[in-house]
């Protein structure tokens, strides 16, 4: 019995008394193991589904395939499981810098069987999203049994989005820095060296089951000096191929939004446009992995016109599948419009240099999938470390940088916010650490509260008052009503400096006169950042606190930055 | 020493739930056990030094209170004793006659005292009307003394102090206290005594010692009723 008691509360173990750090170390190989068998589960699936349908596609009613898998996974989410629709990032994201990680039990699968089910059909999306929300998932209830705080629940976070990308791309380090550029948003060694071992637990499962292989290998590539001087131009065009998708997707939202139907029949009408697409140009079905491997491989053999209009037809698709609401992630389709917009400007360049050899296309192709990574994820390090790796060709690494880094910056100035925390953004949701809004909406009302006020009534002559005022240390006094208690009104020291040295006054006016009734009242689950707002507006230094028309205290600004600063001296040291 | 997690806040200074919410969110190293927290005094006050916050045990704050708690005039008064018919016919020899008088003083800070009370005299009059002054050095004697002394000194014959309202002087109280806070707190008590006029014709009858304490003791009274 003792031992299943202390089976059922490992809280209590002695191992955790013994190290944060080992601790932390210890759980992520665990995070980082059951992170990557659920990306392992995802991609055996998606591969099985591919094969069911695989001999249907000569059929003519094939186009209703999408349809039908998107409105599936549409009705799982929204009747099965009770989640939102889309990719789920930026709810990881919202949970990390709000939540302290949390994250419910059913994420760790709910995303995974919806996303099959629409991207095994032909829906145009990625697995990646979905295996990042059930590896942090994983990492955060793993986190739950084991009662750790939100610092170490947000690290374990990382750790099953790291060991989750890890494994699906069989790229340790690009799932290390997605992690930590895109998830938790701050280097600090205490998150690094436990998403490191995630990351790399992740990857061994998935070698282990699947075997090491890289997913799109290539030949080697000779590059030129005038072959980096174009990349510029590449990066143009996949930072201008980004924005339109980033457009495209929320503009397709907003239609999708306005249509009065059911969500999984918006879902059905999505899809059943991919279909029809997909029958004119099967390339943008599915998640489009063999398009990455033949364009790499320089085996795709379509002259310009039509790979052009494959790469709109990919953004088009990938728009109608996500925006209208099937689930799964903008990774996949990344990397299919980057390598097809890659090939593009490689034959408008041989069409327009004819005499001039450039390198191989499939450089190019890789180069537009770091630059389109790099630009709809506003992460430069992750676009170039995933290319880098899942296509082991540490060659072009030059080029690489220079495609995400200016792809990176076009898209940044055009779309201040990166596609995964538009959303946040939007709502005021995204904050990191050390930042303004993060300090504030840690701290609340109730921990700023001042309750050595003392209160009056409105009866009180001014007589009665002028001895409070010798005893207390505020210059604010609360009305209350005699019988009630409720708040009234407030009298500040300063309304009636003037008439307290003047004694004809003490008997004649109460202080029902001279109180102001008109105060703004701030509520103890109040927003801070709103109390500010009001604060600022108002030009007021203090406000009254009022739960259930009582006065419970006083909120003021000098003692709030008292606590801004040791919050913020607590939140942001470099040493842990 | 065993500390509740509501002392470590009064500590920090903050407010126990912000304590509660740095312990959920990992920033403080207190650790949370099914039934209560778990920590160490001497690893958090590292922590504290770490973060550069003030982390004071509130013990030592209370005992700095405790030895600025201020006195009555009663006390006072009655360590200063009264003295009656003091000899002298202007300020200084009056002032010297009653320094001299003085029980609680050694020799030589007698004489210090009277050099820091005639500077005193020099800046302006102590007389605050009424026929009373009320002698005492510009800065307080932290060192010289523990506790506040008033003396009460009659004098032999009334004599010009230089006071506001130019009435000759015919009773000083000489005020000596180790801070600036006690001697205004004394001299606020004394002041609300001063400004009845029946007690001022009570001091012009040389009243007795006994009778004169009770009189101060009925005031005593009266201001601690109006403060509570």
């Amino acid at each position: 019995m003792r031992i299943f008691q202390s089976w059922r509360y490992p809280a209590n173990w002695t191992i955790f008394r013994l190290d944060d750090r080992l601790l932390l170390i210890l759980v992520a190989i665990i995070v980082g193991s059951c992170s990557g068998l659920a990306s392992v589960i995802l991609n055996r699936s998606l591969m099985i589904m591919f094969n069911w349908f695989h001999h249907l596609r000569h059929y003519w009613w094939v186009f209703v395939l999408p349809a039908i898998g998107a409105a599936l996974s549409s009705l799982f989410l929204e009747k099965i499981v009770k989640e939102g629709a889309g990719h789920g990032v930026p709810e990881v994201i919202y949970s990390v810098s709000r939540y302290g990680g949390l994250l419910r039990f059913r994420s760790s699968f709910s995303r995974l069987i919806s996303s099959a089910l629409t991207i095994g059909s032909g829906g145009s999306a990625g697995p990646e999203a979905p295996v990042v929300i059930s590896g942090a998932a994983i990492g955060s209830n793993i986190a739950k049994y084991f009662s750790l705080n939100d610092r170490q629940r947000v690290t374990l976070v990382g750790c099953g989005a790291a060991g989750a990308i890890s494994s699906i791309f069989n790229a340790p380090i690009a799932g290390m820095v997605f992690a930590i550029e895109v998830i938790i948003g701050e280097w600090k060694s205490v998150h690094i060296v436990p998403i490191a071992i995630a990351s790399v637990m992740g990857t061994e499962i998935s070698r282990i089951l699947q075997g090491n292989q890289i997913p799109f290998s290539h030949r080697l590539f000779n590059i030129s000096h005038m072959d980096i001087l174009a990349c510029v131009g590449l990066a143009v065009l996949t930072a201008a191929a980004s924005i339109l998708l980033t457009r495209l997707l929320r503009s397709m939202d907003k239609i999708a939004k306005k249509l009065p139907a059911p969500l999984w029949i918006r879902a059905a009408i999505g899809g059943c446009a991919v279909g029809l697409i997909g029958l004119f140009l099967p390339e943008v079905l599915g998640k489009g992995y063999h398009v990455v491997q033949t364009t790499i491989e320089g085996a795709f053999s379509q002259g310009l016109v039509i790979v052009g209009l494959a790469t709109i037809a990919k953004i088009v698709a990938t728009a109608l599948t996500l925006g209208w609401g099937g689930s799964g992630g903008i990774f996949a389709p990344c990397l299919v419009i980057g390598s097809l917009a890659g090939l593009t400007y490689h034959h408008g360049l041989a069409l327009l240099w004819p005499s001039v050899t450039w390198v191989n296309q499939g450089c190019f192709a890789l180069l537009g999938m770091a630059g389109l990574i790099s630009g709809m994820l506003q992460a430069p390090l992750t676009g170039i470390f995933l290319i880098v790796e899942i296509t082991g060709g540490y060659e072009v690494i030059l080029p690489l940088i220079i495609v995400s880094a200016i792809t990176t910056s076009v898209c940044h100035y055009i779309e201040p916010a990166a596609y995964y925390m538009k959303e946040l953004v939007d709502y005021g949701h995204l904050l990191r650490p050390g930042t303004d809004a993060r300090v504030l909406s840690d701290l609340n009302v109730s921990e700023l509260i001042e309750k050595d006020c003392i209160a009056v009534t409105q009866n009180m002559l001014l007589r009665d008052f002028i001895d409070i005022v010798k005893k207390s240390h505020r210059n604010y006094f609360p009305v209350e009503h005699e019988e009630t208690g409720h708040f009234m009104g407030i009298i500040h020291l300063d309304d009636i400096r003037q008439y307290l040295f003047n004694p004809v006054m003490y008997d004649t006016v109460f202080l029902g006169q001279i109180m102001n009734t008109r105060v703004e009242v701030v509520y103890p689950d109040d927003d801070l950042a709103d109390v500010i707002r009001k604060m600022d507006a108002n030009r007021l230094f203090s406000m009254p606190v009022v739960v259930n028309n009582r006065f419970i205290g006083l909120i003021s600004k000098g003692h709030l930055l008292d606590q801004y600063r040791k919050e913020l001296m607590v939140q942001t040291s470099q040493s842990i | 020493m065993k500390m509740t997690i509501h002392e470590v806040a009064q500590c920090l200074n903050l407010h126990v739930s912000t304590v509660e919410r740095w312990i959920r969110q990992g920033r403080i190293p207190i650790q949370k056990t099914g039934n209560g927290y778990l920590f160490s005094e001497s690893a958090l006050k590292k922590w504290a030094a770490m973060y550069r916050l003030p982390f004071l045990i509130p013990e030592k704050v209370k005992s700095r209170g405790y030895e600025e708690r201020l006195e009555n005039l009663l006390s006072a008064m009655k360590r200063g004793g009264v003295m009656y018919d003091i000899k002298g016919d202007d300020v200084e020899t009056a002032l010297k006659s009653a320094v001299e008088n003085m029980p609680v003083l050694s020799k030589t800070s007698k004489k210090e005292l009277y050099q820091l009370l005639l500077e005193r005299e020099r800046l302006t009059s102590t007389g605050i009307g009424k026929g009373v002054a009320i002698p005492h050095p510009r800065d307080p004697l932290p060192d010289a003394l523990k506790s506040p002394v008033i003396s009460t000194c009659f004098l032999e014959k009334s004599i010009d102090f230089g006071a506001v309202d130019d009435k000759p002087v015919f009773v000083m109280f000489i005020f000596l206290s180790q801070s600036i806070k006690i001697h205004l707190h004394l001299l606020s008590r004394f002041s609300f005594c001063v400004r009845d006029n029946s007690f001022v014709e009570f001091l012009k009858t040389s009243p007795d010692e006994a009778s004169f304490f009770a009189k101060i003791a009925d005031f005593e009274k009266q201001l601690d009723r109006a403060e509570t």
